[in-house]
């Protein structure tokens, strides 16, 4: 396929990316004014960092083709950066939450560096076991750092964690609706978090990607370095992700060890498995769509990890393109469809 | 010297333990391009299936231990038939039956928590009394372990190169078209090396419970070690991987010893990231045939 139909079917997919993204946000606006039930309002707040973390994931593992499984262990980073320097240095959130971002950002691109010159399966092993050790070392720390009233403190909380570290302020601003500023600063970093996902998959990175799956030699002799862009889709994606962990760790006031659970990196994974991956609205689809299915499996309480596990197995092999593909091969054909050869 | 003994001793029960649990993963791995992610549930099934048999219904010990293997590699046929097969000739077959099995995995373990529940449970296949070689205790549990993983790798090192399976299995490996169109029926390869696989996973397991207990989870950290393992040796390596695994259990005793178990696993981790960029492919991998 030439250019030319490659940037006009940008230009008219970045309009319709406008459009409903814009849609979207109006109707999320208006959630926390219709209803008065704090516990909606909440849990579209823990939706929002949930797709904050799915839609950069998705970048990393379905537009990257990284397959990374340090997803949860970058987020866990940036809430931990945000709570270490509330609580050591008393420093105001707003700048924690940003400096955690960046921090992040470093933190993925020693990974990447050690991680990406490998392949597939090599790199979803690597980062699984770089996350599992990051939570040994947090987990298993029993040293005093500090020694508070409150009890021995070690320098990465151990497995209590952190808390009182600080807040955005909408306590003083808003007494008990605090929970609504947060609602809305949720809301801004995940459109955000969104444009910038949209600008990677149509911008010059997902051609990139596109040309280095479509034909990988020619894309390579055409001075296209995969390395080299997966270190930067791998690096930049880190921001919003620590930024959405920083924002957790503010939200509830709290960090802890359970971040690195699998329990949670089962439900995101779900959420682009089922969405779609690769996709810009497909994550956000599943994350909602999953965040509804755990409402309804909170009631057998127990299960819920059986029945996630049998929706990630169902989708792979049922509908290994996710609900987003669904759509596709029911309306118009993609038009990238001839020459399409996915994981070359 | 005592210590060193003692090193030496544990490093190598460790490194029988990991081996057999690699072998499992290497062999679907070298047959299928498959990462087995469920098979530390396979493990931890395993190790439930031969205390139910043994402590609940009262069988031999012999008895139990052919139930957990009957139960896996059942349990592992099933795998290959309700995910892999299906997505055999997909494109992106690795990353899909990475995830696939990644949930097939989290169901194995939750639906072993609901049976069983979440309190540690002690192996009752476990010997008492030990050898002592100077100052040094070993206990025999331990020289059974070694004596039954270097026994199963003997056996297996036999099935792969002389039996009729064994040269089905390599060849499959070497080339699936090629060994299709000599007549290898292919599939019914691939899910016997599963249900081996599954096998395996339960002796493995079933020896590394009767170190540590019984737990639902049990078989995360061993399985991401035993991956670690076929990643240093080169994915799909058998032999390496016997002979990475016990390198590292050394390693692993040897750090223990030295530096205390909360960063045994870390120094593991470092060492690895080491050899892979010095070898991207494993120490004994060979380059794998990729385009660009």
């Amino acid at each position: 396929m030439s250019i030319g139909a490659v940037s006009i079917g940008a230009a008219s997919s970045v309009r319709r990316d406008l459009i409903l993204g814009g849609v979207l946000i109006a109707l999320a606006i208006l959630v926390p004014l219709l209803t008065g039930t704090r516990y909606i309002v909440t849990q579209t707040t823990l939706f929002f960092i949930w797709a904050i973390v799915v839609t950069q994931w998705n970048l990393v593992l379905g537009v990257g083709g990284i397959f990374s499984l340090a997803q949860m262990a970058l987020f866990a980073v940036g809430a931990y950066a945000t709570a270490m320097l509330g609580y050591y240095f008393h420093m105001p959130m707003v700048l924690a939450m940003l400096l955690a971002g960046i921090a992040t950002v470093l933190v993925s691109v020693l990974i990447g560096l050690a991680c990406l010159r490998l392949r597939g399966p090599y790199v979803a092993l690597l980062t699984l076991a770089v996350a599992q050790v990051m939570y040994l070392l947090v987990a298993n720390d029993t040293e005093c750092f500090t020694n508070p009233e409150s009890g021995c403190m070690p320098l990465f909380g151990g497995i209590r964690g952190f808390t009182r570290f600080g807040d955005l302020g909408f306590r003083a601003l808003f007494g008990s609706k605090f929970y609504v500023g947060h609602y809305y600063v949720g809301l801004g970093l995940l459109a955000l978090a969104t444009a910038f996902s949209v600008a990677i998959i149509r911008g010059p990175a997902g051609l990139a990607f596109q040309a280095l799956r479509d034909n990988p030699g020619y894309a390579v002799s055409r001075g296209i370095s995969r390395f080299k862009y997966q270190l930067w889709v791998f690096g930049l994606s880190a921001f919003f992700t620590g930024l959405a962990g920083a924002f957790y760790a503010v939200n509830f006031a709290a960090v802890g060890p359970i971040v690195f659970s699998i329990s949670v990196l089962l439900f995101l994974l779900s959420m682009i498995v089922v969405g779609g991956i690769g996709t810009v609205w497909g994550p956000l689809l599943g994350a909602a769509l999953l965040m509804l299915a755990d409402e309804a499996m909170r009631e057998v309480g127990d299960w819920r990890d059986i029945g996630l596990g049998l929706i990630l197995a169902g989708f792979v092999v049922l509908l290994p393109k996710g609900l987003a593909g669904l759509r596709l091969s029911w309306g118009r054909r993609p038009s990238q469809a001839p020459g399409d050869i996915p994981g070359a | 010297m005592d210590v060193l003994i003692q090193i030496i001793a544990s490093g190598l029960t460790l490194g029988a333990m990991y081996a057999v649990s690699t072998i499992g993963l290497a062999l679907v791995y070298g047959s299928l391009n498959m990462l087995n992610m469920a098979h530390g549930a396979l493990l931890a099934l395993g190790g439930y299936v031969c205390w139910y048999a043994m402590a609940t219904l009262g069988l031999h010990p012999l008895l139990g231990v052919a139930a957990a293997m009957i139960v896996c590699g059942a349990v592992g046929l099933v795998i290959y038939c309700a995910a892999a097969q299906p997505m055999l000739g997909s494109a992106n077959f690795e990353t899909q039956i990475f995830i696939a099995t990644i949930g097939i995995g989290a169901i194995i373990e939750n639906v072993i928590l609901r049976l069983f529940g979440p309190q540690p449970t002690p192996q009752p296949l476990n010997l008492t009394g030990a050898l002592v070689i100077g100052n040094v205790h070993i206990p025999h549990q331990n020289l059974l372990i070694l004596g039954v993983a270097l026994g199963l790798m003997a056996a297996l090192a036999l099935l792969l190169r002389h039996s009729r399976l064994g040269r089905a299995i390599r060849a499959t490996a070497q080339n699936r078209e090629a060994a299709q169109l000599m007549g290898v029926r292919v599939g019914f390869v691939y899910a016997q090396v599963l249900a081996l696989s599954g096998a395996l996973a339960a002796i493995s397991g079933i020896m590394i419970s009767s170190l540590s207990g019984l737990l639902p989870n049990m078989g995360g950290d061993p399985m991401l070690k035993a991956f670690i393992i076929c990643v240093v040796a080169g994915l799909g390596n058998v032999y390496g991987a016997v002979a990475a695994a016990i390198v590292l259990g050394l390693l692993e005793a040897a750090t223990q010893y030295v530096l205390g178990v909360r960063y045994s696993f870390a120094i593991l981790l470092l060492l690895v990231i080491a050899v892979l960029i010095w070898r991207p492919y494993g120490l004994f991998g060979r380059k794998q045939v990729v385009r660009l």
